[in-house]
């Protein structure tokens, strides 16, 4: 019995002693994401976003009195090279948490290592509705970037308010641009069962030539059309589509998802933006009817990133960081099983407003930002005016 | 059937796209037909000449016709550091097996790329078609932007150029010959060494022509390189590597393949283009209009 008792406190002394050694060991977050390549102009910012909320909690003394060490690793893009880095910071840097992955891609297939290693992993920016699926839902994964059914379903409503029948859609041939597409068609024929879908064209993703395709939805004569082709994709379309006249043949009846009203589209434009389309965004530094909190938010960003008219991703990586530290704090563990839990149902404060992960499917009601893309003489670029942030409670399955 | 203005419309915009990737894949085989080099690292130059037009434009300040400036201030720019990579670094290549050549161009995509990424970072860069040709003219009921028909006009204009270059004038005497025994010639007394580099800088010249000239219908993105030279190889192995009006045709052939292939099989333009070359490499290696190699 006196044995046994030494025994089992030389056994406790043995295991406490490296956790007291871990407590002061700052929590660490592994944050793979595309850092190089053509991806690497959304990767860059959200990692930065991540960085300074990082920075923030830090300075207030971190979370559970350790600070948090963010672990970048560089995905090029490529699901392949996602996994292997994911594994890399599980097994060799030590990473507790995982955030992070970009595309559609990269998302779905690290969420196996996070169930396989019981490691929480958080998707800032993967939307394709497979992620958190029946299918593939496990108690490890979440997201709080929008899905591809949010998006879609929040163009539809748009759509459906314009005075059109004949709908066209013009996107890229994979996942994301797929399965928006799909939403947004699904609810539009719900909501406005009169329209008819006169076209669709699938240009591959990263498509360098979209006259013919631009060339081909003409011949059919939509009066309006859904567009899910993103970032620089949807850039190199529209400097094609203007001078063709697509967007006045349409009167300017086109809602381009993907982002194709952030700032970075709008910067790289300037004044060969098409004015007159609806668009959506992760985030906008003006926005007039934002709560103090955006404006305090955008204001911290300025400074950080030092730039006058900061990106429109670092909020990617920020309320994702924010999800997490706040379930630590809930859970008052690192442990992946607590985190996990507190995160069911969590609700949080992020700068454009509550959000909450829902328990059913371990998605937040993250909408986006959506309106009229025009030109403001107070910027060199094109802004949107109406600025709504569609909230997609209603419309979630 | 569709309306014929339609389809007038589709072969426009094939031949446009055509003529965009002739000016930079006739670079990249004339270098193929003197120095016996796969360069890689053409899209890279490519991809160089877009970042230095929207530089230039950038230190021009606004004005309707600097793009002209830029286009043609950046291709000189990169002829030069193709003049330069060739004297410094090629020069070491020649005679090596295909495997160092190839791996030592693909080392250069990856250095030229992450070059570009620290002077430009990782934004989307654009730049603005040059005013006088911003309008647009209906031609069978097909708008079509007069920078489209500028390109296709300038593609054959181009072409032609080479032609008289390479086959009507001493310099092209030279060049030819080059082709075809490098060290008899430099035994009568030329100097091959030269030819080489000026070989280089003129493809050099014509990638970052190209990459300039795409900047007012396309977006400027790390990656532009890799895309580019995959089009550019399929448009040089349907046409004939080293042969220049073989590019011209395959240029031809692979903008008119994919424009109408989005006609039948809307989803799979693509494959068809990639299987035309497959066939076309099985049943004529040597390309549509190209030679059998001899060495």
């Amino acid at each position: 019995m006196k044995r046994s008792l030494l025994l089992s406190l030389a056994a406790v002394g043995a295991v406490a002693y490296p956790l007291a050694a871990i407590a002061a060991d700052p929590i660490r977050v592994g944050y793979p994401m595309i850092l190089s390549g053509p991806g690497a102009l959304f990767g860059e910012p959200s990692l930065k976003g991540a960085q300074m909320y990082v920075d923030e909690v830090n300075a207030k003394g971190g979370v559970l009195g350790r600070k948090i060490e963010l672990i970048s690793r560089d995905t090029r893009g490529s699901a392949d090279e996602a996994v292997r880095v994911t594994r890399d910071l599980i097994l060799r840097d030590d990473v507790q948490f995982i955030v992070g992955t970009l595309t559609s891609a990269e998302g779905p297939a690290v969420s196996p290592i996070a169930r396989e290693n019981q490691i929480v992993f958080i998707a800032p920016i993967t939307k394709t509705d497979q992620l958190t699926a029946p299918a593939n839902l496990h108690p490890y994964v979440f997201r709080t970037a929008s899905t591809t059914t949010i998006e879609g379903r929040s163009a539809a409503e748009i759509v459906a308010k314009w005075n059109v029948k004949r709908i066209g859609t013009i996107s890229p041939d994979y996942a994301y641009g797929q399965d928006a597409t799909k939403a947004f068609i699904e609810h539009l024929k719900k909501i406005k069962p009169d329209v008819e879908i006169v076209d669709q064209q699938w240009p591959k993703l990263g498509e360098a030539d979209y006259t013919p395709f631009i060339n081909a939805q003409m011949g059919k004569k939509p009066e309006a059309v859904f567009s899910s082709l993103w970032g620089g994709h949807f850039v190199t379309f529209a400097k094609q589509a203007v001078p063709l006249g697509y967007f006045k043949a349409l009167n300017h009846n086109f809602v381009g998802a993907g982002e194709a009203g952030s700032i970075e589209s709008a910067k790289a434009m300037g004044p060969d933006y098409p004015v007159g389309i609806w668009s959506n965004t992760y985030d906008l530094f003006d926005w007039p009817a934002g709560p103090p909190a955006h404006k305090a938010y955008i204001d911290r960003l300025k400074a950080y990133t030092k730039q006058e008219y900061p990106s429109s991703w670092p909020i990617t990586g920020y309320i994702s960081m924010q999800f997490l530290v706040e379930a630590i704090r809930k859970a008052g563990s690192v442990e992946s099983d607590k985190v996990s839990k507190a995160l069911l149902g969590l609700s949080i404060d992020t700068p454009i407003g509550k959000q909450t992960i829902r328990a059913k499917d371990h998605q937040a009601n993250r909408g986006q930002f959506w309106g009229k893309m025009k030109m403001d003489p107070k910027y060199p670029f094109a802004v949107m005016e109406n600025v709504t942030y569609i909230d997609p409670a209603p419309f979630m399955d | 059937m569709p309306e014929p203005s339609f389809i007038f419309g589709q072969f426009v915009g094939g031949l446009t796209a055509s003529m965009f990737l002739f000016v930079t894949a006739v670079g990249l085989s004339l270098i193929f037909g003197v120095l016996r080099v796969l360069n890689f690292a053409h899209g890279s130059l490519y991809m160089l000449g877009a970042y230095l037009a929207w530089q230039i434009m950038n230190w021009l300040g606004p004005g309707p016709e600097h793009f002209w400036l830029a286009a043609l201030g950046s291709a000189v720019v990169v002829a030069g550091i193709g003049a330069a990579i060739e004297r410094l670094l090629f020069r070491h290549l020649y005679g090596r097996e295909e495997l160092y050549q190839l791996l030592f161009t693909y080392a250069l995509v990856l250095v030229l790329a992450d070059v570009c990424k620290i002077v430009w970072g990782t934004q989307q860069l654009s730049v603005s078609r040059p005013l006088s040709l911003s309008g647009g003219t209906t031609i069978f009921g097909t708008l079509v932007p007069h920078y489209n028909l500028f390109i296709i006009v300038l593609g054959p204009a181009l072409a032609l150029a080479l032609w008289l270059l390479l086959h009507r004038s001493p310099a092209g005497r030279i060049i030819r010959a080059a082709v075809l025994d490098r060290e008899m010639l430099g035994a009568l007394g030329a100097n091959v060494g030269w030819i080489y580099t000026g070989m280089f800088a003129l493809g050099a010249f014509l990638a970052g022509l190209g990459g300039a000239l795409v900047t007012p219908v396309k977006t400027i993105v790390p990656g532009m390189d890799v895309e580019v030279i995959v089009e550019v190889f399929i448009i040089v192995v349907i046409g004939g590597l080293g042969s220049m009006w073989g590019t011209f045709l395959g240029a031809v052939v692979f903008g008119q393949v994919l424009a109408f292939g989005i006609l039948l099989m809307p989803r799979f333009s693509i494959f068809s283009v990639f299987a035309l070359m497959a066939i076309i490499l099985i049943v004529r290696p040597w390309g549509l209009l190209g030679r059998r190699l001899t060495r």
